[in-house]
């Protein structure tokens, strides 16, 4: 991302405007020129982004209960110093951690052999087929993918345990996998329907990298005796692992903060798996009771910082090392 | 596409040219065979759930709760729970209000968003933007903040303050903003296929730099547009969490929040009844992807994939 910001800031830049202007002038000018095509875009990142995020961190500093009807107290660091010893918070943060490290591996892998394989077939045609097909779930709203596995998983009308118990026998109505109620399972149903959703979309971001590799390096290759295999761990995944690190970046960050699929799939429910830190601080500040919103607001700053942290470990690690 | 293995056949089949004269009979591809094996499956994958829920609807009522998945009698006539949930004004009363609700925000958000990223896309690309670093990286680090979590409580005070709450038009704000990072980026690298000598030239003929953008830009991008105006429209049609956290009134919300706690069946709504409404819901959305698909695949090949 840096290099192309380096090289997209120049050209208009090295000529000068008009005659011999002061380049303080020159920037006033660009900036009086530029900046209305950027206002609609501040207005609305400034207002509903930084502006909430700041806020939250402002509330998460005070003891604001939002249905107590009185002023909130200032109260410093209190809620994080509460926090650190709130072990539903560190479950939380344990819960999500699971659910991503079995989510994000999926999510890579499948969409890429599915890259590979379409960017092999011959017939145009067929390929757009493959790719129209992979990308319908992506235009499904969110919440009736999950209801739509809701029913995928159901035990009493559900295609896939009729067909583990009825059709093949493997389990009986007794030890039929219970999809979303049982904890060890429950991770991977919801990763499973992740998975549903997001091939499409993200099979399209591999064959985009796919279709940057120039094909006399296979060819060359292939003369050289080299098999698939050997092409695949030789070429494609070198040329892939930008789109792989990136996407695992991006893929940790909306995995940790899922929230809308745990809410319609597990509820509330504090001993379920599907509680995590996300459903803690949203159902601490809008829930029941008071609605306690700076200590949601100080969960929510916490999940962000510990998320922010393993963000920058990751950079870290995958930094360009050419 | 067709280009990609055509020359490596062609220098197989010199080196086999003796053999097969021997050998006239073709080696079993296997490779094409595994290929679109593993391929259907996959789209077997995707399609079989959607398609298990549009068989569903056409269930009679006693089929439709059973575990089978094929019925012994289907619903006669066929489009009986269509008609059900189109007519009976227990359900359209409530849908119909959410559904409208929904396509008010949606178009304003699609509209709002494509504007914005246009002429946010075009000046970090093509005008000299002062300070563009700066907005580059905060775009880029926004990309990693949970805002969709950590934001909401600020967005619900914020929208309280300003007397929003029920309002229903107000929630394409924060659907704006949420994807508004994402939109620039898209709009960024498909502005960056644009040469820049054509921007110059206009800029010497003496247009102005929005007409430059109206007049000659934009009918090059337009197939960006087209995955700007698609990623907008799935991310605010979908949208869950905000619409149910900043309106309490069922009949400010939008058709997500309906469908998404009808899960377990609304009022007794029955499940092949429930198919039917799903169906229904998911309608819109995929029509306009049909409609757009053409444009999408282009735009996305175009750049927009690279931000």
């Amino acid at each position: 991302m840096a290099e192309a910001v380096a090289s997209s800031s120049t050209s208009v830049e090295s000529k000068p405007i008009k005659g011999s202007r002061s380049p303080a002038v020159q920037t006033l000018l660009a900036f009086v020129k530029t900046y209305p095509y950027l206002l609609p875009a501040i207005f609305f990142f400034v207002g509903w982004q930084i502006l909430p995020i700041y806020q939250a961190l402002h509330i998460s500093f005070t003891d604001d209960k939002f249905l107590d009807n009185q002023a909130p107290n200032w109260i410093g660091l209190q809620n994080y110093r509460d926090l650190m010893s709130d072990s539903l918070f560190w479950t939380g943060l344990r819960r999500a951690l699971t659910f991503t490290v079995i989510f994000v591996p999926g999510m890579i892998f499948i969409p890429m052999v599915a890259a590979i394989l379409i960017d092999r077939v011959t017939h145009a045609k067929v390929a757009t087929v493959y790719r129209i097909i992979l990308l319908i779930p992506a235009m499904i709203p969110a919440p009736l993918i999950f209801v739509l596995w809701l029913w995928m998983y159901n035990n009493y009308i559900g295609p896939i345990n009729y067909l583990l118990v009825d059709v093949f026998s493997i389990y009986d109505l007794q030890t039929q996998p219970q999809w979303l109620n049982n904890p060890n399972l429950i991770y991977f149903s919801i990763a499973f329907m992740e998975w549903w959703w997001g091939l499409g979309y993200h099979t399209m971001f591999f064959l985009a990298g796919l279709a940057t590799i120039p094909r006399d390096l296979f060819d060359a290759a292939r003369v050289d005796g080299a098999g698939e295999w050997r092409m695949f761990w030789g070429i494609t995944i070198w040329r892939l692992l930008p789109i792989i690190l990136v996407l695992t970046v991006i893929r940790f960050g909306s995995a940790m903060a899922v929230i809308t699929e745990y809410i319609i799939m597990g509820g509330y429910d504090r001993t379920k798996n599907t509680y995590t830190w996300t459903v803690y601080m949203y159902d601490t500040a809008f829930g029941g009771g008071m609605q306690f919103r700076g200590y949601a607001a100080a969960i929510g700053w916490m999940g962000a910082l510990f998320m922010l942290m393993v963000v920058a470990v990751m950079f870290y690690l995958f930094r360009s090392r050419d | 596409m067709s280009s990609v293995t055509a020359p490596a056949s062609r220098a197989v089949s010199t080196d086999r040219a003796a053999a097969d004269i021997w050998k006239p009979k073709k080696r079993f591809n296997w490779g094409f065979y595994v290929r679109h094996g593993v391929l259907i499956t996959m789209c077997l994958w995707v399609l079989l759930p959607i398609a298990w829920v549009f068989l569903l609807s056409f269930k009679s009522l006693q089929d439709g709760a059973q575990r089978y998945i094929w019925p012994n009698n289907f619903i006669d006539p066929l489009y009986t729970h269509y008609e059900f949930v189109l007519t009976k004004p227990r359900i359209v009363g409530p849908v119909w209000v959410n559904f409208q609700n929904s396509v008010y925000v949606t178009l304003m958000t699609v509209v709002a968003a494509t504007v914005v990223s246009v002429l946010a896309g075009y000046a970090l690309v093509h005008l000299r933007t002062p300070g563009q670093r700066v907005i580059l990286a905060v775009l880029v680090a926004s990309l990693f903040f949970p805002t969709q979590v950590t934001a909401i409580i600020g967005i619900f005070s914020i929208q309280q303050r300003l007397g929003l709450i029920n309002k229903t038009w107000s929630l394409m704000l924060p659907y704006t903003a949420l994807s508004v990072a994402i939109s620039i980026f898209i709009m960024r690298g498909v502005f960056q296929t644009v040469p820049k000598d054509l921007i110059d030239s206009a800029k010497i003929d003496g247009a102005t730099s929005l007409r430059t953008l109206l007049g000659i830009v934009l009918p090059i991008v337009r197939n960006g547009v087209v995955v700007v105006i698609i990623v907008n429209f799935v991310a605010a049609w979908g949208e869950y969490l905000l619409a149910l956290t900043l309106m309490n009134d069922a009949s400010k919300r939008t058709l997500p929040v309906f469908l998404g706690s009808a899960a377990g069946g609304v009022g007794g709504l029955l499940w092949p009844r429930m198919a039917a409404l799903y169906i229904v819901a998911i309608i819109p959305a995929l029509v306009t992807f049909a409609i757009a698909q053409r444009w999408y695949m282009k735009g996305l090949q175009e750049g927009a994939l690279k931000g």
